[in-house]
């Protein structure tokens, strides 16, 4: 009888079992002394001293290439198996927080600090976010967050965090079970749970404080319920279906784009059971379906139908770009390219890296499809698997459209789930073919799953913000902060009322820590009034129509840049600045008064005039 | 829930937890009875009512218990909106302890009498001395991890400034009109300023010399001018750093606020 037959009958194994620490400790070891590397490479970079970014991906390395090792081995328990991917999930988690304590520093995550100090304020949901109007319709991660607040007192931040790191487990927990489930492996449900770790935006955008970073947990929480329900016997299917139906309703609340996810995961899912059971009577999900996408649709109509102004501008932007690019009419997005001089480069090497990881993961595409497709054709999840592992290369082309661009790197992360099991089978398969070697073959295994890791960490996040920068610096025993957040602590401090316009990371730190009602970007557009070094005659009417009173003039060219924008600026010079007249324009408003200035950052109060 | 060893515990956890994690002082505390009483326990309770007739497995059990807590917060939230009250301390802790109950409850009432074995059991953790140290040294390094990143250091190359600004009086002050000057110092190093202020009534233009350390903030504040005009006074301020060219470093401008009336 074949492993996998073995495992099938006996459940997952592990639930009688002695529970072995099998190499965890000394694995569990490799991953504190790598996030202490990390943590000494971002204190590094955030003083301001020498190059550590060897030092960071070492510790990176030091974190993940042992458990990838360990997994490939085949002595390794299920248990072990799976505390090895839960430490993986939590120490790159880790990375990502001690890049960023003690603030949040990426775009979305100040949008969804402000909703939560929001409920904590007013302690009620759906106050508006004047940043982005649809979050708060969609309040399941500040609702979560606001329990911590309330219960502890703690900031949004540390709330937050443990939030998002408690959904991270969940979502490395589930993923195993998943996968254990679909291919009765604890082999391959460890391989391709880890896998999973190398798409784009595990290391960063998925560990950020933001709505997809709990919804994505559940939407795998759901798929694992269903893995389960498809396994039981008739009498259970009930007792399964309670956790699909309630994490259907609470990833509908949370995330927008994951909830129609979910209604397209489960109708794929439903189509396969169809396709190879001919039957749509249970377990075939097709209610679960029509339940998600009755729910999403009521919610999007009733509830948040702002989400449609805000994903429809994104969405057909995708579809223009991709048909412009496809035609010649654009020409296509240069990948690693400065998009201005805020951007810092990605170096050859970097660069290689990335590239080496998309052809190891399209590499490895057709023996583990071959693979699958030998063993699981008769199941549905490993059918839908099979399609979302080719659908990801297919998105890897939206990166060359430069609006389609968000688009496709969000899908990857929900279609990397099916890549991550094909892909195990790769693995599993390249280990079968040189079995004389295993320690050489399982380490060569290791070593390209530690590269696709890395190669698409950067492809995921930009070469520059991989680590911190200086926002909160000690001098002579006093802590002084970066010129943006010093604004918006001024303005936490000194402003009671009045709306702002401001450039895009000035705008996040106007909502944390700055408490205000804040307007960025092209809607309605007072990014070109905050850039035009004249003042155009729509400019004035405008700003008073949204009842603007306070504008935030920035020369720094990272103002307008979520990612870079927080920080002080480095070395002397000051990285280029817009001209002057950016700011001046200002001051020839009739009643305008200049009421603070601290170098790069102006604020004008349009009402000065008393 | 008698005779349901797993149930009993997990019910007497969540009522401590819900009446120490509110009511501690000492963040760090309340969070140590917060975390099972928001992660796990409504979790737990809700997979025992719902598979009170089919035990599941351990890991599927705990992941259930991680999973199905983030969507009782999830979806709480919701719901205590509409409470009266609406989303707080006491209506969290109350809510959370109501779903741990009540599941419980349902589980104890489902489950059948001659249950094997309650699901809550501990696994056999048999560490040697070697694999507890390694584990520990694992944790010392993650907390030194930690504790670096919540330090703030240095940043020798990080460009130092200072922020002037020009506002109305504080809501305390507002009786008296004025304005308020303040200077921040977000310099490396210690710095000595010259603030001058224009004010276009009988006061004219006038100086103060000060030294700020980085970090400190100096507040100069404005009476309202006291002849009587139709027109608004307006200020000018101007700081230059000493020791350095004459040039203006920063400058703000407004208006003297008239003297309001408390109501």
């Amino acid at each position: 009888m074949s492993e996998l037959a073995i495992q099938s009958q006996a459940g997952t194994g592990m639930n009688r079992s002695r529970v072995g620490l099998g190499h965890f400790p000394a694995i569990a070891l490799s991953c504190g002394v790598g996030l202490l590397l990390c943590a000494v490479a971002n204190g590094l970079a955030r003083s301001t001293e020498g190059d550590p970014m060897l030092l960071y991906w070492l510790g990176v390395l030091l974190i993940a290439a042992p458990i990838f090792y360990r997994l490939t081995s085949s002595e390794a328990t299920p248990t072990e198996r799976l505390t090895l991917v839960c430490l993986l999930g939590l120490s790159l988690y880790g990375v990502k927080v001690l890049r960023d304590a003690p603030l949040f520093t990426f775009s979305d995550e100040l949008v969804h600090a402000f909703n939560a100090n929001q409920i904590g304020d007013h302690h009620h949901l759906f106050e508006a976010n004047s940043i982005l109007k649809a979050t708060p319709y969609y309040p399941g991660l500040e609702g979560a967050t606001s329990s911590l607040m309330a219960i502890t007192g703690l900031s949004s931040y540390t709330a937050g965090m443990i939030v998002v790191g408690v959904a991270r487990l969940t979502l490395i927990g589930a993923l195993y079970l998943l996968f254990l489930r679909v291919g009765g492996s604890a082999r391959v449900a460890g391989l391709a749970a880890a896998i999973y770790t190398c798409n784009f935006n595990f290391l960063f955008w998925g560990g950020q404080y933001s709505y997809e970073s709990l919804a994505l947990p559940l939407l795998i929480l759901i798929m694992m319920a269903l893995a389960e329900r498809e396994a039981v016997r008739r009498e259970a299917l009930r007792a399964w279906a309670i956790p699909v139906i309630v994490a259907i309703a609470a990833v509908l609340v949370t995330h927008h784009l994951t909830s129609y996810a979910t209604v397209g995961i489960l109708l794929a899912l439903s189509l396969a059971y169809w396709y190879v059971k001919r039957s749509w009577a249970s377990p075939n999900p097709w209610w679960f379906a029509v339940f998600a996408a009755a729910l999403a649709a009521a919610w999007l109509l009733i509830v948040a139908s702002s989400t449609i102004g805000y994903l429809s501008p994104v969405l057909s932007g995708a579809v223009k770009a991709i048909f412009n690019t496809l035609s010649g009419d654009a020409p296509p997005r240069q990948l690693f390219q400065k998009g201005s001089s805020a951007v810092g480069t990605t170096p050859f090497a970097a660069r290689a890296v990335a590239v080496l990881a998309i052809v190891a993961l399209l590499a490895g595409l057709p023996f583990g499809l071959r693979e699958v497709w030998l063993r699981h054709r008769k199941q549905p999840f490993a059918l839908v698997f099979m399609v979302a592992a080719i659908a990801f290369f297919a998105t890897l082309a939206l990166r060359l459209a430069p609006a389609a661009w968000e688009t496709g790197n969000r899908a990857g992360e929900f279609l990397f789930v099916g890549l991550a099991f094909v892909l195990s089978y790769a693995g599993l398969a390249m280990l079968r073919r040189w079995p004389s070697r295993p320690r050489l073959t399982r380490g060569l295994l290791a070593a390209v799953i530690s590269l696709a890791l890395i190669g698409d960490a950067i492809s995921g996040w930009p070469w520059d913000a991989q680590l911190a920068r200086p926002l909160k610096v000690s001098a002579k025993g006093n802590t002084v902060v970066s010129p943006p957040l010093a604004m918006a602590e001024w303005a936490d401090h000194d402003i009671a009322n009045g709306r702002f316009a401001a450039p895009t990371a000035d705008a996040n730190l106007l909502l944390v820590p700055g408490n205000k009602s804040v307007i960025a970007g092209p809607y309605p557009d007072v990014e070109d009034i905050l850039e035009d070094p004249k003042l155009a005659s729509w400019q004035l009417p405008l700003l008073r129509r949204h009842k603007l009173r306070y504008v935030v003039s920035d020369l720094r060219p990272a103002a307008s840049d979520g990612i870079r924008g927080y920080y002080f600026s480095t070395g002397g010079s000051d990285e280029g600045r817009l001209p002057r007249n950016v700011t001046a324009k200002f001051a020839q408003v009739p009643g305008a008064a200049r009421v603070y200035s601290n170098g790069p950052i102006t604020v004008f109060d349009l009402k000065g005039h008393p | 829930m008698r005779g349901h060893r797993d149930l009993s515990t997990v019910t007497v956890l969540a009522l401590v937890c819900a009446l120490a994690a509110p009511l501690l002082p000492i963040e760090a505390l309340s969070l140590l009875f917060a975390l099972p009483l928001a992660f796990f326990l409504p979790g737990y309770a809700l997979t025992a009512a719902a598979f009170a007739r089919r035990p599941i497995e351990r890991p599927q059990l705990l992941l259930l218990s991680l999973g199905l807590s983030l969507c009782v917060l999830a979806l709480g939230a919701l719901l205590l909106n509409y409470v009266p009250g609406g989303i707080g301390p006491v209506s969290w802790t109350l809510l959370l302890a109501l779903v741990v109950l009540n599941g419980c409850r349902v589980a104890a009432l489902r489950r059948p009498k001659a249950r094997p074995a309650a699901p809550l059991t501990r696994p056999r953790l048999r560490p040697t001395a070697a694999a507890a140290a390694l584990l520990i040294a694992a944790l010392l390094c993650a907390t030194a991890a930690l504790a670096l990143t919540f330090t703030t250091t240095s940043a020798k190359h990080a460009n130092g400034y200072s922020a002037l600004w020009l506002l109305p009086p504080t809501p305390k002050d507002r009786a008296e009109g004025g304005a308020r000057i303040g200077v921040n110092s977000e310099e490396q190093k210690s710095v000595n300023y010259r603030l001058q202020v224009r004010v276009a009534d009988f006061r004219g233009e006038f100086a103060r010399n000060f030294r700020l350390e980085p970090g400190e903030t100096r507040v100069l504040k404005l009476g309202a001018s006291k002849a009587a005009s139709a027109r608004p006074v307006a200020v000018t301020a101007l700081l230059f750093r000493r020791n350095k060219d004459g040039n203006v470093y920063r400058r703000v401008s407004g208006w003297l606020a008239e003297p309001k009336p408390s109501r």
